[in-house]
């Protein structure tokens, strides 16, 4: 049997993802939210020589730079509450999919960000995501 | 003490929804993962994946650094929990660059962006088998929704 490329990057994709999300609740199961954040990105930055992009990273315009910055201090604070959440008792089953629901803020700020207005399909998606979120944490 | 109890009792009685720290915490990442998704679609315009992933490791740097300096540099000592936490970063890291190369390929974009979405499904079935954790009916049914909400966002 064949199996395409982008089908075995996908699979390694979504399978060390998922072996995140029950990481991460191991490793809080052992240290602090603010020390399982700390590692998290010392793992980061064991990758950050093979994504080092030469002079190039000088050619991006400043706003663009400075969005791309300010994405990572956005995911790590929400990185620390994910922790938080599982040092405090949540399962990794329910907050992992429960976070997974990221895209609803998105779908929510696109029409007032980018002036892209929601299709109806993605409007569908919205109101799933939070009968989700109501049910997933009853 | 008081406050200790009242973390046990909401462990104890997941009913109390509005309650629960976990709750709220998680409404915490979700509306700040909001922000950084829709920053990388902002900075993503201009510049290639890998570069919004170097970009985007040096903007947690100060996250850490902040905390760091909160905590007065003291860090348990946990081998394994150290372990866990750094595995966390790589694993991360080697799951969005395995996108990139899946991207690369001449695949089904939108085919691979909904496969790879749906991640939290993994956690969930490890978590069943190996962490032994359990959960109502009424959970798996906002699991259902939870997948179809992620499909749809990633469509």
């Amino acid at each position: 049997m064949h199996f395409p490329p982008w089908l075995w990057y996908s699979a390694i994709t979504v399978l060390a993802w998922g072996v995140v999300g029950l990481l991460q609740k191991l490793s809080t199961n052992h240290i602090s939210a603010e020390s399982s954040l700390i590692w998290l990105v010392v793992g980061f930055l064991v990758l950050e020589p093979l994504l080092y992009p030469g002079s190039a990273l000088f050619h991006y315009s400043g706003w663009n730079l400075t969005w791309a910055l300010l994405s990572g201090v956005l995911n790590a604070l929400g990185a620390w509450a994910l922790f938080a959440a599982l040092k405090s008792g949540g399962k990794a089953s329910i907050v992992a999919p429960l976070t997974a629901l990221y895209p609803l803020v998105v779908i929510m700020l696109v029409p007032f960000v980018l002036h892209e207005s929601i299709t109806r399909l993605q409007g569908v998606g919205v109101v799933c995501a939070l009968i989700a979120v109501v049910l997933l944490s009853a | 003490m008081q406050r200790e109890m009242q973390g046990e009792a909401v462990v104890a009685a997941p009913r109390q929804r509005w309650n629960a720290r976990w709750f709220w915490y998680s409404i915490i990442c979700v509306l700040c993962w909001g922000g950084w998704a829709l920053l990388s679609k902002l900075g993503s315009r201009e510049i290639p994946p890998g570069t919004m992933q170097f970009l985007f490791t040096v903007g947690t740097i100060p996250v850490c650094l902040a905390l760091l300096i909160g905590r007065r540099g003291k860090l348990e000592k946990s081998p394994r929990g150290i372990t866990y936490g750094v595995l966390n970063g790589i694993l991360s890291g080697v799951g969005g660059l395995a996108l990139f190369a899946a991207y690369h390929t001449n695949g089904n974009t939108s085919l691979i962006t909904v496969a790879t979405a749906l991640y939290p499904m993994i956690t969930v079935v490890l978590a069943i088998s190996i962490l032994r954790e359990r959960f109502r009916p009424i959970q798996a049914l906002g699991l259902v929704f939870a997948a179809i909400a992620i499909v749809i966002f990633s469509l």
